[in-house]
C-alpha cells in the first residue's frame, strides 16, 4: 500500500518538473499564434497595477506597458493576477508569458528567468513622521516596517543592522502601524512610498532623502525565450524614443497624479 | 476618529461581483460561488470516502484511509498552493483559479466529512445491520435502505458545522491571487489605504449573514426531517 502511495506521490512531482520544462520552443511564434499575451500582473498595487474605482478594470503602469507590447505585437491581452509568491514559478510553469509585476531585477532572480531592459527605476526610501529621521543613524535601534517577501526586508535589514524590521502582509497596514506609532517607519521603493503618503494627513508625514538601494524593475521573461525578450527590448526601446514610455509615466507618476514623482530615469539598452 | 462608510458605497458593485461582466466574477458572488459548489461536491466526496474508509476490503479501507490522514495533516492553505500549481500539470493546460480552489476545498473538506460519515455510520446500532441482513438484504442494501437514512439525519448537525467553516475557507484563495470577498478588500484596501477598518468591517459582516443564513436554513431542515425519526 505504502508503494503505491509512493508511486502515486512520484508521478504527481515528476509532473509538475515534466511539464514545466517541456514547453519550451518560439514563444513569440507561439503568442501569435495564440493571438494573445498572458500577463502576470498585479491587482492590488497602485499605481501599478490596480482596479479602477469606476470601470472595475484592471489598469496602472504595468499595464499600459502591457498593452503596448500585445498592440505592436497585434495580439489581445489577457491579465492574470499574481502574487509575489506565483509569479515566478508561474512564468515558468508557462502558465503566463510575461511577467509586469514591479519586479526588482537582482542577480538571484536573473538565474531563474530573464529580464527585460529596466521599464521603471526607483530606489528604496523611508516613510516616517515629519521631521523624525534626518539621517540612517536616528532609524538605529528603532521598528522599522515593511511587506513580506519583498526585497526591501532584506536592504533595510542590511542599511541598518540594529534595527527591528517588521515583516506585515500588505503595505497598509505596515502604514496603520506606523500612524499608530508601532514602528518608526515604513520603508520600500519611493514609487509605492508616494502612494502611500498621499494617502496620509497633509504635513504629517514625509519622505526623507535617505535612499538604501536601488530598484531597477524589469519585465521577467522564461530563459530560453530569446525572440520574446528581444522583442520587448525593442518595444520598450521604442516607447522610449517616441515619448510613449513618458507619457506613461506622466499619467501615473505626473505632478498630477496620486504619487507625484521625478522621472531621473529613461530605458536604455542596460544589462 | 469617525467611521466612513463612503468607501463601501463607493465601490459596492465591485464588492458585489468584482470585473463582472468585463471580466471575471469576483467578491461576493464568487465567495457564494466557490462555498456552494465545494459544499455540493464534498457532500458526495465525504460521504464516497467515509464509506470507502469504512470497507470491509482492505484493498480499499487502507488508501482512502492514507488519504484521509495525509490531506488532514496539512493546513489548508498549503492544499491550495499545491493544487493551484498541480492540477493545471494534471490536466495538461492552464486551468481556471477558481477551479483550482474549489478542487483543494472540495479535497479538504471531503476528508473531514469523511470521519463524520464514518462516525454517525458507527453510531447506527449493529442490530440494525443485523436484522436488515437476516431478511436477506444484500450488504448494499442495507447501506443504502436502512443504515444511510437514518445515520445522515443524524450527521446534519456536523455537516452544518463543517459547511460553515468551509465557507469562512473560501477567504483563503487570496493566496492564489482568486479576487474573492477578502481579496477584493484587500485591493479596495490598498487603493484608499486609509479606510481599512471600514472595509474588514463591511466583510466580516458579509461574512456573518452568509454563515448565519446558512445555519438557519440548515436549523428548519433538521426540524423538518425530525418527523421520521419519530417513528
Amino acid at each position: 500500500m505504502r508503494k503505491m502511495l509512493l508511486i502515486v506521490l512520484s508521478v504527481l512531482l515528476v509532473g509538475t518538473f515534466v511539464a514545466g520544462a517541456s514547453l519550451a520552443g518560439d514563444k513569440l511564434a507561439d503568442i501569435k499564434a495564440k493571438g494573445v499575451l498572458v500577463a502576470g500582473i498585479k491587482d492590488s498595487l497602485p499605481p501599478f497595477g490596480f482596479i479602477d474605482q469606476k470601470t472595475r478594470t484592471i489598469v496602472g503602469y504595468d499595464i499600459d506597458f502591457v498593452n503596448a507590447i500585445a498592440a505592436k505585437l497585434g495580439v489581445k491581452v489577457e491579465l492574470k493576477p499574481v502574487t509575489s509568491a506565483t509569479r515566478m514559478p508561474q512564468l515558468q510553469e508557462g502558465n503566463i508569458d510575461i511577467i509586469a509585476a514591479t519586479m526588482t531585477k537582482n542577480p538571484e532572480r536573473a538565474k531563474v528567468i530573464d529580464f527585460s531592459h529596466t521599464y521603471f527605476f526607483t530606489g528604496q526610501k523611508f516613510l516616517t513622521k515629519k521631521g523624525a529621521v534626518k539621517s540612517l543613524k536616528d532609524l538605529a535601534g528603532k521598528k522599522i516596517g515593511t511587506a513580506k517577501g519583498s526585497t526591501s526586508e532584506k536592504n533595510a535589514a542590511k542599511a541598518i543592522p540594529t534595527a527591528t524590521i517588521l515583516s506585515f502582509d500588505d503595505y497598509p497596514q505596515a502604514v496603520l502601524a506606523l500612524t499608530q506609532g508601532k514602528v518608526a517607519a515604513v520603508t520600500t521603493d519611493e514609487s509605492i512610498l508616494a502612494g502611500l503618503l498621499s494617502k496620509l494627513p497633509k504635513g504629517e508625514y514625509e519622505i526623507p532623502d535617505i535612499r538604501i538601494s536601488d530598484e531597477p524593475y524589469g519585465l521577467g521573461i522564461r530563459k530560453g525565450n530569446e525572440n520574446l525578450l528581444n522583442f520587448v527590448n525593442k518595444t520598450i526601446l521604442e516607447m522610449e524614443k517616441t515619448g510613449e514610455a513618458k507619457r506613461i509615466f506622466d499619467r501615473w507618476f505626473g505632478p498630477n497624479s496620486d504619487t507625484p514623482l521625478y522621472r531621473t530615469f529613461t530605458i536604455t539598452a542596460d544589462k | 476618529m469617525g467611521l466612513d462608510f463612503h468607501v463601501i458605497w463607493d465601490n459596492l458593485t465591485y464588492f458585489f461581483i468584482g470585473r463582472y461582466p468585463h471580466g471575471p466574477l469576483g467578491g461576493v458572488a464568487l465567495t457564494f460561488y466557490l462555498a456552494v459548489v465545494s459544499c455540493i461536491l464534498s457532500f458526495f466526496g465525504g460521504l464516497i470516502l467515509g464509506l470507502l474508509a469504512i470497507s470491509r476490503n482492505r484493498l480499499i479501507r487502507y488508501p482512502s484511509e492514507a488519504v484521509i490522514q495525509f490531506v488532514r495533516g496539512m493546513p489548508l492553505i498549503m492544499v491550495i498552493f499545491w493544487m493551484y500549481f498541480l492540477y493545471p500539470n494534471l490536466m495538461g493546460r492552464p486551468m481556471p483559479e477558481s477551479q483550482t480552489v474549489i478542487l483543494a476545498l472540495t479535497f479538504f473538506t471531503s476528508a473531514y466529512m469523511s470521519q463524520i460519515v464514518k462516525a454517525g455510520i458507527e453510531g447506527i446500532p449493529k442490530g440494525q445491520t443485523e436484522a436488515a441482513i437476516s431478511t436477506g438484504l444484500t450488504h448494499r442494501h442495507t447501506m443504502l435502505h436502512i443504515i444511510l437514512p437514518q445515520a445522515l439525519r443524524n450527521m446534519i448537525p456536523s455537516f452544518v458545522n463543517q459547511f460553515v467553516s468551509l465557507i469562512k475557507d473560501t477567504s483563503l484563495a487570496f493566496i492564489v491571487g482568486v479576487s474573492e470577498l477578502t481579496m477584493v478588500a484587500t485591493q479596495i484596501n490598498n487603493r484608499s489605504l486609509i479606510y481599512p477598518t471600514e472595509i474588514f468591517l463591511f466583510i466580516a459582516f458579509v461574512y456573518f449573514i452568509f454563515c448565519y443564513a446558512f445555519t438557519s436554513l440548515s436549523r428548519y431542515l433538521e426540524k423538518r426531517l425530525a418527523w421520521a425519526k419519530a417513528i
